[in-house]
C-alpha cells in the first residue's frame, strides 16, 4: 500500500494566539508529548510546535491517517476533535511537502525570512528522532527541508537585511564602522529599545558601553546589566568624544543635543565619525547634527523606514526563494515515488534470480557431474540473461510511463504482468504455448 | 610570436579573467567568484613578474618599450591592489585594481615592439628610481580614488538614509573605505616626494638645472603641493572621511592631466617618443 505525508496545523494566520496556546502541544513533557502514537498506519511522525505554529507531520500507509492524528491531538489537549478542526489547515503528500519546506525556510513565518524557525524545526526532528519516531520518509524529508533551507538563506536575500529597530540600527553601524570591536557606544537615557540595541551591539563586538541619564542610580543599574561605566548625564558632553555610538532615549521634551555642541566634541575627537541613532519621540537630537560631516543620525522614523524598505525587499525576494521550494519538491516527490516503486524492484530481482537457480539446477542434473568452472560460467550466463531480461521492465518501472501518469499504475500493471501478487511463493510459468 | 608577445598575451586574458569574475561576484554577489577574481589577479600578476624577470620591458632601466611603460603602471596597480588584499583581508582593492590593469595591458599590447631609445641622459638607476617610486605613488593614489569615490557613494547613501540594494550590501564600511585613504596617503606621499625629489636632483646632473620650468615639472608641484596638504592634514588635523576622498579625486584628476595632456599636446622633454616613431 502506499504510503502518504499528511501534515495538520494551526499558525497565526489560522488560528488567534489563545486557540494557539490552547493547542499547544510544546508543554506536554514524556509520553504526553507524543500524542500521535505509531499505531493504525501512522508510522512516524513529528510535532513542531513555537508561538506561532502548531503542526503534526505524519507518514504511513491508509485514508485515515490525518484524521487520527487530528483525533489525538485533540484528545492530548482535552478538546473535541470538531473544534480543533475549524482552526486546522491539513496538507497532503505535495502540498504537506511544500508546506514543510517553506516553513523551515522561513517563507511562512509572521516576519519573513526570520531565522528561528529552522532552529525550532531542528528541535522537534531532534526530539522525534530521539523518540524513534521519524523513518525513512520523514528523515528524508526534514534533512531535505534543512538544505533548502540553507540554499533559500544563501541563494536569496530573504533573511539578509534587519526587520527590527534595534537590529536596524546595529546594522547601520556596521556599515559606518565595520568590525565593531575596539568602539565604545553610550545609552543616553534608558528606554527599552535602546536596551535592546545595546544587547545587539555587545553581540556584534563592541567593546565598552557608557550609560548616561538623569537619574545616576538608574545609569547605574544599566550600566551593570551591561558590564558598562555610568555617566553622570551633567558630563554628557565630555564623554561624548570617547564615544563612537550614541543611542538616546530620554523623555526630554525637546532636543538635547544640536550641531553647535557636536562640533566642539568632534574637534576633541579629532573628526572621528559619529552615528548616532535617536529612538526617542520627541527626538533628542535636533536634525542639523545630521549636516555636520563624519556624523550620521537616523532618528525613529528614519528606522522604521529601513525596517519597511528591508520587510519589501524580503518579500520580493521571498518569490525566488519559493522557485527554489518548488523545484526541491519536485526533486523530493520523485524520490518518494521511487521510494514506492522499490518492493517491487527488488520482488523482480528476486523472481529473476529464483528463476535462475531453479533451471541452474534442472540444466546440471540433465548434464550430469561437471568441473566447478563449467558450473560457474553456467550460473554466470543464467545471472547475465536475468539482469538483461529484467533491464527494461525495471527501467520502466523507475522511468518510464506517460507524463502525469501516477507511478502506482505502472506498478500495478508490472505486477500483473509478472504474476508477483498470484502467488508469491509459486515457481513461475515454466512454458508457454502459443497456438496459432 | 616572441616569447614576450605570448607572455603579454598571456597576462592581458588573465586580467581580463580577473576583472570578468570580479564584476560577475561583485554584481552577482557571488563569493566564490570573487574569489576567483582575486587569484586571477594574483595569477596575472606573477605572470607579468616573470615576464619583466626574463626582460620582457627591454632592459629596464637602460631602455623601456613604450608597451612595458604602461604594463609597468598596470603591474604597479595589481602592487597595490594585492597589498590591500593582504594588509586589509579586503577584496575590493584587487577587484578595482584588475579592470584599470587589464586596459593599461590591453593599451600596452600595440606598442610592445616600439623601442624607446632613451637619450643617455634618461638613463641609469637614478631614472629608474624616479619611475618607480612615481609609479607606485601614482598607483596608491588610483587606489586611494577607487576607495574615495566608493566612499563618496555610500557617505551620500547613508547620509540621505536612502536603501543600500543588492551588491552596494556588501561594499566594505566606511571606516575601511577611509582606512584605504589613509593608508595610500601614508605610504604614496613619501614616495611621491622621493619620486620627484631624485627627479630634480639627477635633472641637476644632466642637465645641469634642477628645475627647467618643463610643464611636467609645474603640475607635479602642484601635484606634491596638493599631496602634501592631504598627508598633513590627515595626520596632524585629523582628516577623516569625505575631504580626503575629494582630495584623493583631485589628486588623481591631476596625475592623469600629467600623464596623458602633458605627455602628449604639450612640449615636454618628459614625452619620450612620438607615437607615430618609426619601430
Amino acid at each position: 500500500m502506499k504510503r502518504h505525508i499528511h501534515l495538520i496545523g494551526l499558525n497565526h494566520r489560522s488560528a488567534t494566539v489563545d486557540v494557539r496556546e490552547r493547542y499547544a502541544l510544546a508543554g506536554h513533557c514524556g509520553p504526553e508529548r507524543w500524542a500521535i502514537p505509531q499505531d493504525e498506519g501512522i508510522e512516524e511522525s513529528l510535532i513542531l510546535s513555537t508561538c506561532n505554529r502548531v503542526e503534526v507531520l505524519v507518514a504511513g500507509r491508509g485514508d485515515t491517517l490525518a484524521q487520527r492524528a487530528l483525533e489525538n491531538w485533540a484528545a492530548a489537549c482535552g478538546r473535541q476533535t470538531v473544534e480543533l478542526d475549524a482552526y486546522l489547515y491539513k496538507h497532503q503528500d505535495e502540498a504537506a511537502v511544500r508546506h514543510v519546506f517553506t516553513v523551515a525556510s522561513s517563507l511562512d513565518s509572521l516576519v519573513l525570512g526570520e531565522p528561528q524557525i529552522l532552529g525550532q524545526l531542528k528541535e522537534a526532528y531532534r526530539q522525534a528522532a530521539d523518540g524513534k519516531k521519524t523513518g525513512p520518509i520523514l528523515n528524508r524529508l526534514l534533512h531535505k527541508a534543512f538544505f533548502v533551507a540553507k540554499r533559500v538563506r544563501t541563494e536569496t536575500a530573504v533573511a539578509s537585511s534587519a526587520v527590527s529597530i534595534s537590529y536596524a540600527a546595529v546594522e547601520l553601524a556596521k556599515r559606518i564602522f565595520g568590525n565593531m570591536s575596539g568602539y565604545t557606544a553610550m545609552l543616553v537615557g534608558a528606554g527599552e529599545m535602546a536596551e535592546l540595541a545595546a544587547v545587539h551591539l555587545l553581540q556584534a563586538g563592541i567593546q565598552r558601553i557608557l550609560v548616561a541619564n538623569r537619574t545616576y542610580e538608574r545609569a547605574l543599574d544599566l550600566a551593570g546589566q551591561f558590564r558598562g561605566e555610568a555617566v553622570a548625564f551633567g558630563s554628557l558632553f565630555d564623554r561624548l568624544a570617547e564615544t563612537d555610538i550614541v543611542i538616546t532615549s530620554t523623555g526630554a521634551p525637546e532636543a538635547i543635543i544640536h550641531a553647535r555642541d557636536i562640533k566642539e566634541v568632534l574637534k576633541r575627537r579629532k573628526q572621528r565619525p559619529m552615528f548616532f541613532i535617536d529612538i526617542a519621540v520627541p527626538r533628542d537630537v535636533a536634525p542639523d547634527v545630521n549636516s555636520l560631516d563624519n556624523v550620521y543620525l537616523y532618528d525613529i522614523d528614519d528606522l522604521k523606514e529601513v525596517v519597511e524598505e528591508n520587510l519589501a525587499g524580503r518579500r520580493d525576494e521571498a518569490d525566488k526563494a519559493r522557485h527554489i521550494v518548488n523545484g526541491e519538491v519536485d526533486a523530493f516527490m520523485r524520490w518518494l515515488e521511487q521510494l514506492h516503486t522499490q518492493p517491487t524492484i527488488v520482488e523482480l530481482i528476486r523472481r529473476g534470480e529464483r528463476i535462475v537457480e531453479e533451471e541452474l539446477d534442472r540444466t546440471l542434473r540433465r548434464l550430469g557431474p561437471v568441473d566447478d568452472s563449467t558450473r560457474d560460467a553456467l550460473r554466470a550466463m543464467a545471472s547475465a540473461m536475468a539482469r538483461k531480461f529484467n533491464h527494461d521492465p525495471l527501467d520502466f518501472l523507475k522511468n518510464g510511463g506517460m507524463e502525469g501518469e501516477a507511478p502506482l499504475e505502472r506498478i500495478h500493471l508490472m505486477r500483473r504482468m509478472f504474476r508477483l501478487d498470484d502467488n508469491p511463493g509459486a515457481p513461475p510459468p515454466r512454458r508457454c504455448k502459443h497456438r496459432s | 610570436m616572441a616569447l614576450f608577445e605570448q607572455l603579454a598575451l598571456g597576462v592581458l586574458v588573465v586580467y581580463a579573467l580577473a576583472s570578468l569574475c570580479g564584476f560577475a561576484g561583485l554584481v552577482g554577489r557571488v563569493a566564490w567568484l570573487r574569489r576567483a577574481a582575486c587569484f586571477a589577479a594574483v595569477g596575472g600578476f606573477a605572470l607579468q613578474t616573470f615576464a619583466f624577470m626574463l626582460g620582457s620591458h627591454a632592459a629596464l632601466p637602460g631602455g623601456l618599450s613604450l608597451g612595458a611603460y604602461l604594463q609597468l603602471l598596470a603591474w604597479f596597480l595589481l602592487l597595490c591592489g594585492i597589498l590591500g588584499w593582504w594588509k586589509l583581508r579586503l577584496e575590493e582593492p584587487l577587484l578595482f585594481a584588475a579592470p584599470p590593469a587589464f586596459l593599461l595591458a590591453a593599451i600596452a599590447c600595440p606598442f610592445l615592439h616600439r623601442q624607446l631609445v632613451l637619450p643617455t641622459q634618461l638613463s641609469g638607476y637614478f631614472y629608474a628610481l624616479h619611475i618607480g617610486t612615481l609609479f607606485l605613488s601614482l598607483a596608491m593614489i588610483a587606489l586611494a580614488l577607487g576607495a574615495g569615490l566608493l566612499f563618496l557613494y555610500m557617505h551620500r547613501k547613508i547620509k540621505a538614509k536612502e536603501r543600500l540594494v543588492g551588491f552596494q550590501r556588501d561594499f566594505p564600511a566606511l571606516f575601511m573605505l577611509d582606512k584605504i585613504n589613509a593608508l595610500c596617503v601614508a605610504a604614496g606621499f613619501p614616495l611621491y616626494t622621493i619620486g620627484i625629489g631624485s627627479g630634480f636632483v639627477w635633472s641637476g646632473i644632466v642637465w645641469g638645472a634642477n628645475f627647467s620650468g618643463d610643464p611636467k615639472e609645474i603640475i607635479s608641484l602642484f601635484t606634491w603641493l596638493g599631496f602634501a596638504v592631504l598627508f598633513h592634514q590627515r595626520l596632524l588635523r585629523g582628516w577623516q572621511g569625505r575631504k580626503p576622498a575629494l582630495f584623493a579625486i583631485g589628486l588623481f584628476t591631476l596625475c592623469v592631466f600629467s600623464i596623458v595632456v602633458v605627455n602628449i599636446f604639450l612640449p615636454t622633454h618628459h614625452a619620450f617618443v612620438p607615437l607615430n616613431a618609426p619601430q
